[in-house]
C-alpha cells in the first residue's frame, strides 16, 4: 500500500537525477543546497486541497483538483512555449524538435480545456521565470523528463480522488497521454523510457515541494501603479 | 530380453502417439478437417463475463485539437531587472559600462527591459541584449541572463508618427486601434527611435495626465533635469481641444477617451517605435 503521508526527498522522486541536475544548474545552488531546499517543504498552491485521507469528495474539492491541475499544466505550457517561442526548440535535430512542439501544442490544448471546464473558477495564469532552462536545449529537454514524470505522478495521486465519474474519466485520459509524454522524452534524452514496474502517486504536498524547489513560480512583477505620473507632460 | 522398440507393440505406440499430438494441435488451432479458415471456438464463459462489465465512462471534457504556436514573428519579450546590474558594450564580464540598470522605475513599479537577443559567453554565463531606458535613440547593451526576471510575452507594438501625428497598435501585425495624438513641441521634441511601455499608471489625482499614464522607456533630448529623468509618457489629457497638435512638453497626449481603449489593448512591455 502506498503511505500518501510519507515525505519523499528529491532523490526519490528524481530517480535519474535529471530534475536535479538541471536545476542545480540553472539556480547555481550545490547539490546539497538544492536537496535541503527541495527538502523543506511547503503550502500546497491552492487552497482547497488536502493530502488528508478524510478530505471529503465531491464537487468542491473536484474543483480544487481541477485548479492544481490547471496550475501545473500552466507551468508546463509555458515552458515549453517559451523554449518555442525564444527558438530553442528550432536550433535542435528534427526528432527533438518535433517532440517539444508536440508536446507543448497538447500542453496548451490541455489548459485551455481546463479553463473551459472551470470557467470563472479558473485560476489565473501564474508568472513564471525558468531561469534560463528554457533557453538551453540540453537543460530544456532533462527538465522536460522531469517534468513530465512529475505529472504523471500528480494525475496519479489525483484521478482516484476525483468524485465526478466523467471528470474522473478524463482525468485518467489526460493521465495516460501524460504518461506517454514522459516515455517520449526518456526516450528523446536517452534514459529508460521506464523507470519502474509500477508508478507511485505523489501526493499534493510532494509535488508543490519540488515545483516550489524549482522556483519557476514567481510573483508577477509589479508593472502597474497608482502614482502620479513625472512624465515631461 | 526382447526389445519392445522392435515389435509390432512399437509400431502401434508411434501410430498412436501421433494421431493424439495431431489431435491436440488441430484442437488447439482450429484446423481440424483441414479448414483453416474456421472461426476458433467461443469461450461463452469469456463472453458472459464480459456481458455483465459496464461500458467505459464518457470523460466529461475532450481537450480541443492541439495547434502549434502561430505568430511568433510578431512575439517580443520583455524581463523585470531583478537586481541592480551594469549594462555591458558586449557579452563579457569585462567589457565597458554603458549605463546601470536599476530594479525599480522613478514612479516606484519594477523596472523592465526589453529582450532582444542572447548569447552564452566563453565562461557559459548566458547573456542577454536588452533595449533599456535612456536618452539615447537605440540604446541597448547586455546583462547577466541571472540579473532578469521571468520573461514576459506580447504580441503587440505601438507605432508613434510624429508628423501625421497619430498613434497606431498592432496586435499580431494586424492594426487594431488608431488614434490623432499630441506630441512634443518644437523646443521640446518627443524622441524619435525604438522605445517600450515600461509601466502603467492609473487613479492618480492629476486631471492633467488624464485617466491613465503609460511610462515609457524613451527620454526627453531637452529636458535633462526634468523631475524623475525627463521620461516621455503616453496619456490623456485635460485640453482634448488641442488634439492632434505640437503642444507637449515631448509626452504622447491621446484623448481620455482614446487612452481608456488603449488602456484595454496594450500591455506593459509593448515596443514603442517613435517615427
Amino acid at each position: 500500500m502506498v503511505d500518501f503521508h510519507n515525505r519523499l526527498t528529491l532523490a526519490q522522486l528524481d530517480a535519474d537525477g535529471a530534475l536535479e541536475e538541471a536545476l542545480v544548474a540553472a539556480t547555481g545552488s550545490t547539490r546539497t543546497q538544492f536537496l535541503r531546499s527541495a527538502a523543506l517543504g511547503s503550502a500546497a498552491l491552492l487552497t482547497g486541497l488536502s493530502d488528508s485521507a478524510t478530505a471529503s469528495p465531491g464537487p468542491r474539492q473536484d474543483t480544487a483538483i481541477l485548479n492544481y491541475a490547471l496550475a501545473f499544466e500552466y507551468l508546463q505550457a509555458g515552458f515549453y512555449t517559451e523554449a518555442e517561442s525564444l527558438g530553442t526548440i528550432r536550433a535542435m535535430d528534427a526528432e527533438r524538435e518535433r517532440w517539444a512542439r508536440t508536446l507543448g501544442a497538447h500542453e496548451r490544448a490541455h489548459v485551455r480545456i481546463l479553463k473551459d471546464v472551470l470557467g470563472r473558477r479558473a485560476a489565473a495564469r501564474p508568472f513564471f521565470d525558468y531561469r534560463g532552462i528554457t533557453e538551453d536545449p540540453t537543460t530544456f529537454t532533462r527538465t522536460a523528463v522531469a517534468m513530465e514524470d512529475l505529472t504523471v505522478a500528480l494525475l496519479g495521486g489525483q484521478a482516484p480522488r476525483v468524485a465526478n465519474q466523467g471528470l474522473r474519466s478524463a482525468f485518467f485520459s489526460l493521465l495516460t497521454v501524460e504518461a506517454r509524454h514522459a516515455t517520449w522524452a526518456r526516450r528523446i534524452v536517452g534514459v529508460a523510457p521506464v523507470a519502474e514496474a509500477f508508478d507511485s502517486p505523489k501526493t499534493i504536498a510532494q509535488v508543490d515541494r519540488v515545483i516550489r524547489s524549482t522556483r519557476f513560480r514567481v510573483s508577477r512583477p509589479k508593472s502597474e501603479g497608482r502614482g502620479s505620473p513625472r512624465f515631461t507632460g | 530380453m526382447r526389445s519392445f522398440a522392435r515389435g509390432p507393440g512399437w509400431i502401434a505406440f508411434a501410430v498412436f502417439s501421433t494421431l493424439a499430438a495431431v489431435s491436440v494441435w488441430a484442437a488447439l488451432t482450429g484446423r481440424l478437417g483441414g479448414n483453416t479458415d474456421a472461426a476458433p471456438p467461443v469461450d461463452r464463459r469469456s463472453a458472459v463475463a464480459e456481458a455483465a462489465l459496464p461500458d467505459p465512462v464518457p470523460p466529461a471534457f475532450v481537450p480541443p485539437k492541439p495547434e502549434a504556436l502561430s505568430g511568433l514573428d510578431h512575439v517580443s519579450f520583455w524581463s523585470p531587472v531583478r537586481r541592480s546590474i551594469p549594462v555591458r558594450v558586449r557579452a563579457n564580464q569585462n567589457a565597458a559600462v554603458i549605463a546601470r540598470l536599476s530594479t525599480r522605475t522613478p514612479e516606484g513599479t519594477r523596472n523592465l527591459v526589453l529582450i532582444l537577443d542572447r548569447r552564452r559567453d566563453a565562461r557559459g554565463t548566458l547573456w542577454v541584449r536588452a533595449r533599456f531606458p535612456s536618452e539615447r535613440n537605440d540604446a541597448v547593451g547586455w546583462v547577466p541572463r541571472a540579473a532578469l526576471g521571468g520573461y514576459g510575452v506580447v504580441s503587440t507594438h505601438l507605432v508613434v508618427d510624429v508628423a501625421k501625428l497619430t498613434a497606431t497598435l498592432y496586435r499580431n501585425g494586424k492594426r487594431i486601434f488608431e488614434a490623432q495624438v499630441g506630441v512634443g513641441m518644437s523646443e521640446n521634441p518627443t524622441p524619435t527611435g525604438e522605445f517600450y511601455i515600461r509601466n502603467k499608471l492609473t487613479k492618480y489625482a492629476n486631471a492633467f495626465y488624464g485617466p491613465v499614464a503609460f511610462g515609457t522607456s524613451a527620454r526627453s533630448p531637452t529636458l535633462t533635469d526634468w523631475p524623475a529623468g525627463g521620461f516621455v509618457g503616453i496619456h490623456g489629457t485635460n485640453r482634448p481641444d488641442l488634439l492632434p497638435g505640437r503642444i507637449s512638453h515631448g509626452c504622447i497626449r491621446l484623448r481620455n477617451t482614446d487612452i481608456l481603449v488603449l488602456e484595454r489593448l496594450m500591455p506593459v512591455g509593448t515596443p514603442l517605435t517613435i517615427v
